[in-house]
């Protein structure tokens, strides 16, 4: 309980006046760097089950790859991030199915609200703009991957060791791998819709049966290969299909009382 | 412990009072502000197909506490396709060996199929044929491979060859190991003691006995049938 001369002058901590330039650490701020970069992806990836690895050989050169098999298992657009909500543009893609009795209740909401089965795995897949949204609902295949194209993987490598830290200096073997392992440029050899079947070829990181996410490759050109469907495409096709649904409810619902 | 007089239990029942009013004030303000609001994630109108109806934009002025619903899975890819590695290996063996001939020269259960310890050889598309005593079958699939050694100029020479690669032309029996080998692998036999050295000689009279018995062949066929003439000897080889 002091006696105060004056007030004290107001200053601002934070260097907030007007036309300063943007700050490097602000989410928008890295948003513009990776658009400036040019590494987003123009479309979403889809999460893949690693089945093992085989060789693919082509019957005129006789020439032998050695390929990864990955399996994707019922792959669905669960969710969409958006600039104007999040601050960025991202498909969340789910995978695999779960026992509703195992998941826990917001997340069974979250589902729910989004009209899709509860899954076994989520996986968020960034894209460059809104052009490569595709809607909640839709169904992302094997042959979302074209033959000839390059992709990026991402998994978790095998782990050795085990059991407690070990200090660096002992004389015993640590704790290593484990660890995310990124593979870039693996070639699309062949795709399977049916089956879910993609074939990359050379290894992905880790065991058999983890899971791996499969996105368009990042630093490569597009190669000389049919160019896929556009989200906007699939989407108008959807909801075409939805309207098609919708139409035909009432119809139906007139026949049923006439 | 406290409260037990009678003015200060009438404190307490204002109080109760004041707290049930507050309470009854929020909730009216609550369902004021309570409107059907319809959620829009994009700036303008949006893009076509992502409009969905879909439950956040219904009526939740009287949500209720309800039963969520469960949408059922999307079909499995899995269910269709158990084992991958072997539909690839399937659809792979279908052209590269359509008649299975190879594979059943290295089935387990076949017989007359080639064993470790037989003299084998191997024709290639490039034309540089090798041959020589077969020390191991490594048998994975599209990738079943065998290991061949031989004695060129006097010096041991080791090939694998794929036995399904589309540059390998054909392999052959030469000759068979007279008594059955008692080791899947005959890395033993690089050593001095045991190796067979060089197989050219037994190859190159497989070869002429091979040479004449086709020639007599085709000679006898060509007295015997001369109407069927066309395609027989295409399909001969």
């Amino acid at each position: 309980m002091g006696i105060k001369a004056h007030t004290p002058p107001k200053t601002n901590r934070f260097n907030n006046r007007k036309n300063m330039p943007v700050l490097g650490a602000t989410q928008r701020a890295a948003f513009e760097r990776l658009i400036k970069a040019d590494v987003l992806p123009l479309r979403t990836g889809a999460l893949a089950i690693k089945r093992g690895m085989t060789a693919v050989y082509n019957p005129e050169s006789g020439e032998r790859i050695p390929c990864t098999v990955l399996q994707l298992e019922q792959n669905q657009v669960v969710h969409l991030k958006t600039m104007r909500t999040h601050g960025y543009f991202a498909v969340c893609i789910g995978a695999g199915e779960q026992n509703p009795k195992n998941v826990t209740k917001p997340q069974l909401g979250h589902f729910s609200l989004q009209g899709v089965s509860p899954k076994r795995h989520l996986q968020e897949f960034r894209v460059k703009d809104e052009k490569g949204l595709l809607a909640v609902g839709q169904r992302v295949t094997a042959d979302w991957f074209m033959v000839g194209q390059y992709v990026d993987t991402k998994a978790d490598c095998n782990g050795q060791g085990g059991g407690s830290r070990v200090y660096p200096g002992k004389k015993m073997a640590g704790r290593m791998g484990g660890q995310r392992v990124t593979v870039q440029n693996l070639k699309v050899l062949q795709t399977d819709g049916e089956r879910g079947l993609v074939l990359v070829s050379g290894a992905v990181a880790g065991p058999k049966g983890t899971i791996v996410m499969i996105q368009d490759a990042k630093k490569k050109p597009w190669p000389n290969v049919p160019l896929p469907p556009s989200p906007a495409e699939i989407n108008l096709e959807l909801r075409k299909e939805i309207d098609a649904k919708l139409g035909d409810a009432p119809k139906e619902a007139q026949k049923a009382e006439a | 412990m406290a409260t037990s007089s009678k003015s200060m239990r009438s404190l307490s029942c204002w109080k109760q009072i004041l707290r049930q009013t507050r309470a009854v004030r929020q909730q009216q303000f609550r369902t004021l502000n309570t409107t059907p609001i319809s959620i829009s994630r994009f700036p303008g109108p949006p893009p076509p197909g992502l409009s969905r109806p879909r439950a956040s934009q219904q009526d939740v002025s009287n949500r209720q506490p309800k039963k969520m619903k469960v949408y059922p899975p999307p079909p499995s890819a899995r269910a269709v396709c158990k084992d991958p590695i072997a539909a690839v290996t399937e659809s792979q063996l279908g052209k590269l060996d359509p008649t299975r001939a190879r594979t059943r020269l290295f089935t387990r259960s076949n017989l007359d199929a080639a064993k470790v310890g037989d003299i084998l050889l191997v024709r290639t598309k490039n034309g540089d044929d090798f041959a020589g005593v077969c020390l191991n079958i490594r048998r994975s699939g599209i990738d079943t491979a065998i290991l061949l050694r031989n004695n060129l100029t006097r010096v041991g020479v080791e090939m694998w060859y794929k036995i399904y690669s589309p540059n390998v032309e054909g392999i052959e029996v030469v000759q068979r190991r007279e008594k059955r080998a008692r080791r899947a692998r005959l890395y033993y036999m690089r050593k001095p003691k045991h190796d067979v050295g060089s197989v050219e000689n037994i190859v190159r009279q497989y070869q002429r006995q091979r040479a004449m018995l086709r020639s007599a062949d085709v000679k006898s066929r060509d007295a015997n049938s001369t109407k069927k003439k066309n395609n027989k000897r295409g399909s001969n080889k």
